[in-house]
Order: structure tokens, then C-alpha cells, then sequence
């Protein structure tokens, strides 16, 4: 896949420019227009996500195969309103469009997508980028429901007005794209056509008047609404039933998380180990075998299993995302954050932190007001991310029995997690109470949401959202995970020594050099109910949660004692109920995610932050874990 | 998103108490409970968004807010003599969803309370993005 190091063609070039020096097309659009799934058609599953040198916006990039044009670069742009930046994502827009973005090459060619159905709104945006100078393709999304509702509009006689060619599209059912690669094969070929000077538009209200001039001029009558969008939210957003299905969706994708992946994280373990035992013949008994087998693949596959899980949590939020749906939730759960000083746009990353924290900090940038976007960055982590759920899962499968109350509607491993996570949220509310009311204190910053159609989410936008999770949590696991598993295996099996007989033995896992540092850190963790093999546990994961489980399972794959245990029944011996339910709030709380310290660095600009909310986090994460096992120590008695 | 309950008939002329006489009638079928805006006479008052209730409609006439949210918020449509309607309140009361323009914007009380209305009077010309037409005037 190619990448943005192209130097940026700054200088128009003074000869016509030949087939193939294009090379960099630009996506831009008002939110909504329907620009990421025509990126989609147009891109195939030839696309990756980045971010932005320097920012951590969201890029995707591809290559435009869906139209056979592999050698040019498609980049799907955050969506603006206006050229005048309002949040961290429209500056990076803008920078692009206008070639100031570093790195990223001045366009070659833009397609501006707006939406049919509100189309005098959306030109709006029309007269800015195209006074940019760059050839332009405007396309009018949506045009079959605007046709299919009555709505008109005059295609030539808009080109004209716009000086720009115009085509009628629609993205979800690939029609009318015919024209992209045509449009694409002109401008390579010919000059430059010279930008058609379009009025100067200073204000709001003056770029409003032009664009209700142009739609009337075009002959635009815009479509009958769908009443549908307004007949769910009678019952989405009703007084009383609005925030039981709130809950209610909540908790139905936490409980198909677990109803429908531990099946299939169960499948995906066995195979994951009959691979390692078909293996094991053909690798000669001694090191070799035991670094392959007890190492690296035990580690590996001890993550690896957690990905169905992963992969469902995101099929969900995805599923939400694509529908409209959490922009009503966002409306609903206002509220509640406006108690304690945050506003209802902080609950989209908020709940994209339970699957991973990553995005959803990066998700904080559509929050206006920087105090209120510092204070959900710092309680974002506290949110139960998918990497917090292997750890959980493990310790509940070890140590809590399967009872269950009610004739088996509830779990007791059901509860016990539902206690994790509103632990974490808990957690999340309550600093975010005493931040907003401390060091952040601001005035309240507007809270402006625009709440989209309900739309059926497709399943090619799902499947390529699940595949770009799925590669990043396989290339997590193909290079941090086998690195440290490699660590691990080393620093248990040295030092080397001699036995009696002068053959080389590998040492007893305590006097390993991995088993003397734990017993550094033994002593303060010891409070805890935690033992050595736990501390090790805990430093490695520090790196990234889910590292605790292929380290535990690394470390008894090296300890004769438990090698022939499974995972479960090896943890017993070093932890009590109490002291596995501390390391359960240990993880609930702490902040143990280099990813997540990387990108609240780069997102607030310093280490203070990132330093200040580790600290914090540990804090916290302690003494919750000291009291949960005195606590535990005192009723079990 | 165009709704006959809502948005002004053909002609741009936005009739307060009597959109229905135009209307067919399988689109007015949910327009009887829109509470008429109420409007003593003689007296152009001016007030604010958030003082209207729900399914009243008013002409927007400026926006007192810190110039980067106001252009913001007339990039979404609130812009002077714009036709606005309350459409529903969020469960908890605020904030409350705007029909604007043919999209739904969220907005909470006291963003709302800055934003200057008038009621509708019969006679006022709306600006052209505002003329969403009736079936009638597609026919």
C-alpha cells in the first residue's frame, strides 16, 4: 500500500500533466454526506487507517481499486461544515485540503460529497472548496431516496452555477460511480480549467444566502422527509421507555459479548492447542521445543483466544455507530454527564472505551471546550476496555464458581463482571466530578449534536471496521505480546548452570532472573494478596493488560510444578478468592496500557498528563485492591 | 427532511395556525396535536428559543453567542430568518431536539436561551432554502 511520503506538488505544473501524475484524491464533506462508505466502494479492502503526522486524527488511506485505478491514493477526510475550523478534526480537514498538512501532499483532485436530501445546507461548503483551485468533483449522494421522495434537482445546471462537474450518486448502492474514474482520466489529461471566480463569502449568514440562491437557480426541491427516523425516536427517545432501552442496549451487548463469545472463545482455545500439540513432533525435545511450545506459543495463543470477544464488542459498537443509534444515546446519557461537569458528546468515547481506550480518546476531539476534552481523556482509561477482559475472564473462570440465582437468569460470573465494570465507571464518573470541579473547572461549553437519519448499517462497513480491529489487535499480539513472551521465556530459564553431571539446567522458576525480580517488588504488592509470580505478572502488563494472561501462561509453561495444569487450575496456588478479586479491582483501576499513555502524551501535548493520570490510576488501583482483600480476608474467615 | 407538521408550505409563506389547508390530509394526520404558536395580537414580541414548547415553531432572528459558535451554528442552519420547531425534549428534559433547515440539531437550555426568536406571522417570505414544497407544489 503506498504511502503519503510523495513530496507535495506545491507549484500548479506548467505543462498539461500526463495520464498518471495524479496521485493524491481527497474525500471531503459535511459529517454524515455518506463519504466513509463511498470510500469503501471505491477503495475495495485495499485501505488502512493512520493517523496524521503529528495529530492523532484519523486518517484512512487506499488505494482506489474499486474503480481500477490502484495507482492513485483516496484519503477519507474528517467531515466540516465550513472551512473555519470549530474542532481539532475540521483543522486537520482543512490543513489537507489547503496542503499546509505536513506530510500529507497537497490533493490532486477532491471529491466533494454532499447529501441530496439537504443539499441547499451542504452547499454551503461547496463555495470554499471550490475556490481552493484544486479540480473538483461534486458528487450528490443519496440522489436515489431524493428521487424516490420527490426531491429534484438540475445536475447541468448546477455544474454550471458551480463551475464544477456534478454527477448524482449513490454510495450504499454503487450507482452512478462510473463517473469517479472518468472524471479522474480528464484531469489527468488536461489542463487545469481555471477556478470559476465564485462570490466571496465572508459571514455565515451571507455563504447561507448564496447557497439558497444556487439551489433555487438549479431548480432543487428538496425530497419529503422520512418520517421513520422521527417514528423511532417516538419510542427511542421517549420519556419513559427512551432510557430503559438505553439500559437495555447496554447490557444485551455485554451479555451477547459473553453469551455468544465464551462458546467461541472456548472452540478457538482448543484449536489454538491442538496446532501447538500437532507441532510438537517435529520439534526436537530440549529448548527449542519448550521456547516454541511453552513459550511463545502458549503466550500467543493465551492472548489470541480473547479475539472473538474483542471482535464481537466491536460488531456491536459498530452496529451502533452505523445505525445512528449513539447519537441518541449521546442525547439521552447528556444529563447525566452534565452532573458531573461533563457534556453528552463525552459519552460516545466513553462507550467506545469499553472496547478500547484508544480510540476513544482520540474520539474526545469532536468536544469542543479543551478543559471538558481533557477531563474525559483522564477518566476515559477507567472505562473496562476488551484488553481488561481476558484478565477478568481468566481470574472469574479460576475462581468463581458457575451458580447461578433466579432458575439461571443470573450468574454469579455474570455479576461479578457487571461489579468490574460499573466499578470502572464508577470510578470514571467520580474523578471526572472532582476534576470538572477542581483544576478544570470551566464555564459549560455548548453542547451542539446533529442527530442522523437512522440508517441499516451495511455489512461491508462492518466487515472492514472488523477487519481493521482485528489487524491491529493481530499485529499487537505479532510484535509486543511475542516480544515480551520472548522476554519472559529468557529471563525464566536464566541463568544457566552446570548440574552434577555437567549437563546445562535451566534454574528453578524462583531463582530465575524473571522470579528475582519478582520477589523485588513481592513486598509491596504482598498487601495486595499478590505473590511474586502475580508481580511479575503485573510489571509485564504495564505494557498492555492482556499481556498479564500470556505472561501467567508463560510463566507456568516454565515451572515444572504447573506445567501440566491448565491456566485455571495453576492460578489457585498463588492466589486466594480474596487476593484474585483484589488483582480483579487491581485491573479495574490501574492504568496499564503503553498505547494509552502514548496517546494522551500526544493528545494533551506533554507527559505531565499521562504522568499524572498513571500515578493517579496506581494510586487508586492499590489501595481499592488493599481494601478488597482485607475486606475479602475479614468476611472469609 | 421534509415534514408538512414543521416546515412552511409552498410559497414560503408560513401560516401559524392553518398549514393544513394546504396540506392533503394523509399528512396532516399527525398535525393535530402541534399547538398553534401563541401569539397576542398586535405585539411582535421577541423571545427566546428555549421559552417555546414543543411542536411550536418560531422565525430565528440572531444568535447571542461567542462568534466561533455562532458561525458553527450557522453552518448547521441557524441563521436569521430561518424557521426553527421544537420537536421533542431528550428523556431528561434537556436538552431539546430543533427541526432546522430539514435536520435535527440538539441544543441544551441555555444554549437555546440565547438564541432570539419571533412567532411566525402570516405574510413572511422565508428565504429560499426554507422551501421545502408540499406535494402539491412538486406536482
Amino acid at each position: 500500500m503506498s504511502d503519503c511520503c510523495t513530496p507535495p506538488p506545491f507549484a500548479p505544473p506548467v505543462n498539461p500533466p500526463e495520464q498518471g501524475e495524479l496521485s493524491t484524491v481527497v474525500l471531503i464533506g459535511p459529517p454524515n454526506a455518506g463519504k466513509s462508505t463511498l470510500f469503501n466502494r471505491l477503495t475495495g479492502l485495499r485501505q488502512k487507517v493512520a493517523n496524521f503526522p503529528g495529530v492523532t486524527v484519523e486518517q484512512r488511506l487506499g488505494l482506489m481499486a474499486g474503480i481500477d485505478r490502484d495507482d492513485l491514493t483516496l484519503i477519507d477526510l474528517p467531515g466540516i461544515y465550513s472551512l473555519s475550523p470549530y474542532s481539532e478534526d475540521a483543522r486537520v480537514s482543512i490543513d489537507v485540503l489547503k496542503g499546509n498538512m505536513v506530510g500529507t501532499p497537497r490533493p490532486d483532485a477532491i471529491l466533494l460529497v454532499l447529501d441530496s436530501l439537504h443539499l441547499t445546507r451542504q452547499l454551503m461548503l461547496a463555495a470554499p472548496v471550490l475556490e481552493l483551485g484544486i479540480p473538483t468533483l461534486v458528487l450528490l449522494n443519496m440522489s436515489d431516496l431524493m428521487e424516490q421522495r420527490g426531491g429534484h434537482v438540475d445536475p447541468l445546471k448546477l455544474a454550471r452555477e458551480l463551475g464544477a462537474p456534478v454527477a448524482l450518486i449513490s454510495a450504499v448502492k454503487g450507482e452512478g460511480l462510473d463517473v469517479i474514474p472518468r472524471f479522474l482520466n480528464r484531469e489527468a489529461s488536461r489542463e487545469p480549467a481555471k477556478p470559476l471566480t465564485l462570490p466571496v463569502i465572508g459571514n455565515a449568514a451571507s455563504a447561507h444566502q448564496w447557497a439558497a440562491q444556487v439551489s433555487r437557480k438549479t431548480c432543487y426541491r428538496a425530497p419529503l422527509s422520512e418520517e421513520k427516523s422521527r417514528r423511532i425516536d417516538d419510542i427511542l427517545l421517549h420519556r419513559v421507555w427512551g432510557p430503559l432501552l438505553f439500559m437495555l442496549v447496554v447490557f444485551a451487548v455485554f451479555e451477547a459479548v459473553f453469551a455468544i463469545g465464551q462458546p467461541l472463545s472456548d472452540i478457538s482455545g482448543d484449536l489454538l492447542e491442538k496446532i501447538g500439540e500437532l507441532v510438537r513432533p517435529f520439534l526436537a525435545a530440549g529448548w527449542v521445543q519448550s521456547l516454541v511450545l511453552d513459550g511463545v506459543w502458549k503466550g500467543i495463543s493465551s492472548v489470541l483466544v480473547f479475539l472473538p470477544q474483542i471482535l464481537l464488542l466491536f460488531l456491536f459498537i459498530g452496529l451502533l455507530e452505523d445505525s445512528g443509534y449513539l447519537a441518541r444515546a449521546a442525547l439521552i446519557a447528556d444529563r447525566v454527564m452534565q452532573t458531573v461537569g461533563l457534556n453528552g458528546k463525552a459519552f460516545i468515547p466513553l462507550l467506545s472505551a469499553y472496547a478500547c481506550a484508544v480510540p476513544a480518546i482520540m474520539a474526545t476531539r469532536t468536544i469542543e471546550n479543551k478543559r471538558d476534552r481533557l477531563a474525559t481523556i483522564l477518566v476515559t482509561p477507567f472505562m473496562t476496555c476488551s484488553a481488561r477482559l481476558p484478565v477478568y475472564m481468566m481470574l472469574i473462570a479460576a475462581f468463581i464458581p458457575n451458580t447461578t440465582y433466579l432458575h439461571g437468569v443470573l450468574g454469579l460470573r455474570t455479576l461479578v463482571m457487571l461489579g468490574l465494570y460499573l466499578a470502572g465507571f464508577v470510578a470514571a464518573m467520580t474523578t471526572a466530578r472532582i476534576l470538572k470541579s477542581s483544576v478544570l473547572k470551566s464555564s459549560e461549553a455548548p453542547f451542539i449534536l446533529e442527530l442522523p437519519q437512522y440508517r441499516r448499517p451495511t455489512l461491508r462497513s462492518l466487515g472492514i471496521r472488523l477487519m481493521d480491529r482485528a489487524k491491529v489487535f493481530l499485529h499487537q499480539a505479532g510484535t509486543i505480546i511475542l516480544s515480551v513472551t520472548l522476554a519472559l521465556w529468557v529471563m525464566a530459564h536464566l541463568p544457566v548452570s552446570h548440574d552434577a553431571a555437567g549437563h546445562l539446567a535451566t534454574p528453578a522458576l524462583a531463582e530465575s532472573v524473571i522470579g528475582k525480580l519478582g520477589h523485588l517488588i513481592e513486598p509491596a504488592i504482598a498487601p495486595l494478596g499478590f505473590d511474586w509470580k502475580i508481580g511479575i505478572g503485573l510489571v509485564s502488563s504495564v505494557l498492555a493488560r492482556e499481556v498479564m494472561v500470556s505472561t501467567m501462561g508463560t510463566l507456568y509453561g516454565a515451572d515444572p510444578t504447573t506445567q501440566s495444569l491448565s491456566l485455571n487450575d495453576a492460578l489457585t496456588h498463588d492466589l486466594t478468592l480474596g487476593g484474585s478479586l483484589a488483582l480483579m479491582i487491581f485491573f479495574a483501576f490501574a492504568m496499564q496500557c503503553t498505547s494509552t499513555m502514548a496517546v494522551v502524551r500526544r493528545e494533551t501535548n506533554s507527559w505531565k498528563w499521562p504522568a499524572v493520570q498513571f500515578l493517579y490510576m496506581l494510586t487508586l488501583a492499590w489501595l481499592s485492591a488493599f481494601a478488597v482483600n482485607h475486606l475479602a480476608m475479614m468476611l472469609l474467615k | 427532511m421534509w415534514n408538512p407538521e414543521l416546515n412552511p408550505p409552498a410559497g414560503g409563506i408560513c401560516e401559524p395556525n392553518g398549514p393544513e389547508r394546504i396540506l392533503k390530509s394523509d399528512q396532516i394526520s399527525r398535525s393535530s396535536n402541534v399547538l398553534p404558536f401563541r401569539q397576542p395580537s398586535g405585539v411582535r414580541q421577541v423571545l427566546v428559543l428555549s421559552e417555546l414548547h414543543v411542536g411550536e415553531r418560531a422565525v430565528l432572528v440572531n444568535l447571542d453567542l461567542p462568534e466561533t459558535v455562532q458561525n458553527h451554528l450557522m453552518h448547521m442552519g441557524f441563521v436569521p430568518d430561518a424557521l426553527v420547531a421544537v420537536l421533542r425534549r431528550a428523556p431528561a428534559g434537556d436538552p431539546t431536539v430543533y427541526a432546522i433547515d430539514g435536520m435535527e440539531i440538539a441544543l441544551r437550555r441555555e444554549t437555546a436561551a440565547a438564541i432570539r426568536v419571533r412567532p411566525c406571522e402570516n405574510g413572511d417570505i422565508l428565504p429560499a432554502s426554507m422551501l421545502a414544497p408540499t406535494a402539491k407544489a412538486a406536482r
